[in-house]
């Protein structure tokens, strides 16, 4: 019995189960080119920036975040706050509230509402009234109602043309401010040549679901960890739309965004093309509601895809042309061409070792790479959690079924990249077909 | 009191006695009629001066009820009326502001006034994002909702801020920030009335508690039981009712109106001993129910409504005051019906 007892909780240990102890070793004594696929180059452009990020933590901790005490009103420049949304009704009170409690005394929301059908200027209006303590505090809020649809990058433009201040938020209306972010939002701003300043993006709703869960995880690992590599590295190619603050003067002299396009990332673009940088505040939280649903996280993926190409391959391709827009900019555009390359040589690495080993082999090699990305991932998401205390710690387990989570979602990114490329059911479903008949195919 | 005073209150007492008697005259009734030269843009059309603080005092004293006629802003520096009330820019104070659409180009998405949106030679316009020319309304551009647009500094705001402008010292004030004062008309009162038949204003001693012989009593009077019913309430937790009594006037029978004491004699047999009938306003009584809950006030509204039958001028309304809150609503319903400040 005992014996039996043993051969079968033996077969439960993972790594000897899954071939790792025999595998591993081969790997690693291989003259193949899997090495390097493998091991040597996700190190290079996975882990060691991450192990930077850590290593600079570990030297020079942010500062405690200053305490907010009392700004005068008049000390502190006027901030815009400006969301467009169409049938927001469920979230833009809360977002309302948000911005308008979050501590800053110099404050507009600007709401411009993109024709919706339901009640959700009613329910902005309400916002503002269930918080206002006198007539300053309703005119904080600023509301216009769009007599038809434009698509997202106008009703901003609307916003912004009506926003009065010094600085603008571009925020969405399932996005949430938290206490004290504009305070931070702001400090970069003291360097000139920053143009705009990301927030550090957090996940609202990871609590629903598994989808959610998984989010989580990867905004933590994409959102915050990378970003604060490459802003440290005064690198940062995006500010994301979820949660950006720009000066309000470049904003304007850029004619605020082009229609049909990724609004955040190619306002991001034209700042850099404009030689200025862009920043994160780590401090600057922005909490933002991610899809709950298959059906919406592939559209969204897909919309964000399409407009990388669209705006990398596309619409700013020049800013692969060493010395036009300077070198940190070329190096950015590059970071594309990594993005590209790095699956396709994990995919190319995995297919060299089961070929030099043989078929039967397979298992062996898959289930140890597979054991590799956990291990890297592992390592990053415990840096992620030192330095951004995110994502939860419950979430941690999930970095074992996360690489299938990420090769999942590569279905609707191919998708995406094939049909911007080959003009593929061209038409972008949220741009409205008035706009769509007259903006350029960049 | 000195013998110079004493003849300033005598000649005030006899001037306000006269406009008493004036209004008595006019049919009972002052309305203020608007006089632009006036200080606070109203004026009373009676003879005598002062006429406004007489009236505000002889409606202090009862002879007098004052009804809400209308509200004037006034400038918080001089107290003048003579404001010029406009729009103007958040951002740049001026008042040169347009009402305009803005303009939307598909295109590049540019958001602008018109005015930077430069003539083509062929009859559209020039975008000043783009560069390129928007000829056709609806497919190329288009004009969103009405905005104000500040022609001095460009700002586009939706609702610009209100602001005064006082035209005779010249002082600048946000219209949250603009002084306000009512301007009554005013009613004879049963007080007023006996003062103008007995020649004089009303001492304390003039004045009976009861209207009249109905056992109806007096405002100020019925207010006091009212007050004392909540002292009661409050410090003895002990609850009341009160009924609203509203003398509805009507169009067919004129007389209905003149039978409102014999009906009030009958109501006020219906009602218990310890039950007080007061006048609140000249078509509005209140019978305050000391110890009644709402159950038995409703069986003394139904047991009234029946006694007085089909004919009666009076709708009745019971409430039970069981807290504070509850007498708040009641004065606030009494206010509303009978308009009285």
């Amino acid at each position: 019995m005992n014996g039996f007892l043993h051969y079968f909780l033996s077969a439960l240990d993972p790594m000897s189960n899954l071939g790792f102890s025999r595998a591993f070793p081969k790997l690693m004594g291989s003259a193949l080119p899997a090495w390097w696929f493998e091991v040597v180059l996700p190190v290079a452009f996975i882990l060691a920036p991450a192990a930077a990020v850590w290593w600079s933590y570990l030297f020079r901790p942010p500062l405690a975040p200053a305490p907010l005490g009392a700004r005068a009103r008049q000390a502190a420049p006027l901030v815009s706050v400006v969301t467009a949304g169409r049938n927001e009704a469920a979230t833009i009170g809360h977002c309302i509230r948000a911005a308008l409690q979050c501590g800053y005394p110099n404050l507009e929301f600007i709401f411009v509402d993109d024709n919706s059908t339901d009640d959700s200027i009613a329910v902005a209006k309400r916002a503002a009234l269930s918080i206002a303590r006198s007539r300053h505090d309703t005119d904080r809020l600023r509301i216009f109602p769009s007599p038809r649809r434009n698509g997202k990058a106008s009703s901003l433009n609307i916003g912004i043309r009506m926003a009065r201040g010094e600085f603008i938020v571009i925020h969405d209306a399932d996005s949430i401010i938290q206490y004290g972010a504009i305070q931070h939002w702001l400090a970069p701003f003291a360097d000139p040549q920053v143009g705009g300043v990301a927030a550090n993006i957090r996940v609202d709703n990871s609590g629903v679901n598994l989808l959610t869960r998984l989010q989580e995880v990867e905004y933590a690992l994409k959102f915050t960890l990378a970003k604060v590599f490459q802003a440290k590295i005064l690198l940062m190619d995006v500010i994301s739309g979820m949660g950006g603050i720009f000066r309000a003067d470049i904003i304007h002299a850029l004619g605020g965004f082009d229609t049909g396009l990724g609004d955040d990332r190619d306002l991001s673009t034209m700042l850099l093309k404009q030689r200025f940088r862009l920043a994160l505040s780590r401090e600057a939280v922005v909490w933002t509601t991610v899809p709950e649903t298959r059906h919406h996280l592939w559209r969204q993926r897909m919309r964000w895809r399409r407009n990388i190409v669209k705006i990398r391959v596309s619409k700013h391709r020049d800013m692969f042309i060493l010395g036009r827009y300077g070198f940190a900019n070329a190096i950015i555009a590059l970071q594309l061409a990594t993005r590209l390359l790095i699956p396709v040589t994990l995919l190319a690495g995995l297919l060299l070792a089961i070929y030099g080993r043989g078929f039967e082999g397979a298992p062996e090699i898959v289930l140890t790479s597979y054991w590799i990305k956990v291990l890297f991932l592992f390592i990053r998401i415990l840096i992620t959690r030192e330095v951004a205390s995110t994502p939860q710690l419950d979430n941690f387990h999930l970095i074992f079924i996360y690489p299938f989570y990420i090769l999942w979602l590569q279905l609707p990114n191919i998708y995406a990249e094939w049909s911007e490329l080959f003009r593929i059911g061209a038409k972008h479903p949220y741009v409205p077909d008035h706009i769509w008949e007259e903006i350029p195919w960049w | 009191m000195t013998a110079s005073a004493d003849v300033e209150a005598t000649v005030v007492e006899a001037r306000r006695l006269e406009l008493l008697r004036w209004i008595a005259d006019s049919g009972g009734a002052i309305s203020p009629v608007a006089e632009p030269n006036a200080k606070h843009g109203y004026e009373y059309p009676a003879p005598g001066g002062d006429v406004a603080n007489d009236l505000a005092a002889l409606a202090r004293q009862n002879y007098l009820a004052a009804r809400f006629f209308d509200r004037v802003s006034l400038c918080p520096k001089c107290d003048g009326c003579r404001l010029n009330v406009r729009e103007i820019c958040p951002a740049c104070r001026s008042a040169h502001l347009a009402s305009e659409g803005l303009f939307h180009h598909f295109r590049c998405g540019y958001v602008g006034i018109p005015p930077e949106f430069a003539p083509d030679a062929d009859g559209g316009y020039r975008c000043p994002k783009c560069n390129r020319s928007m000829h056709h309304l609806g497919t190329e551009y288009d004009r969103l909702g009405k905005a104000y647009v500040c022609r001095g500094c460009g700002l586009v705001s939706e609702t610009p801020p209100v602001e005064a402008i006082c035209l005779a010292c010249g002082a600048r004030s946000a219209a949250e920030n603009l002084v306000s004062t009512v301007a009554f008309s005013y009613l004879i009162t049963s007080r007023g009335a006996e003062a103008v038949r007995r020649g004089r204003l009303l001492g304390d001693d003039d004045e009976p508690a009861r209207v009249a012989d109905e056992g109806v009593y007096r405002r100020t009077v019925i207010l006091e039981f009212l007050l004392h019913q909540m002292r009661r309430l409050l410090s003895l937790n002990e609850p009341f009712s009160v009924m609203l009594v509203k003398q509805e006037p009507s169009e067919t029978d004129p007389n209905r109106s003149n039978q409102a004491g014999k009906h009030l004699r009958r109501l006020k047999g219906c009602l218990r001993d310890v039950d007080l009938i007061g006048q609140l306003a000249d078509t509005l009584y209140i019978a305050v129910l000391p110890r009644a809950r709402r159950r038995d006030a409703e069986a003394a509204r139904r047991r009234v409504e029946t006694e007085l039958g089909p004919c009666s001028p009076f709708v009745l309304s019971v409430s039970e005051i069981r807290e504070r809150k509850d007498f708040a609503a009641v004065l606030a319903g009494f206010v509303k019906r009978s308009g009285v400040e």
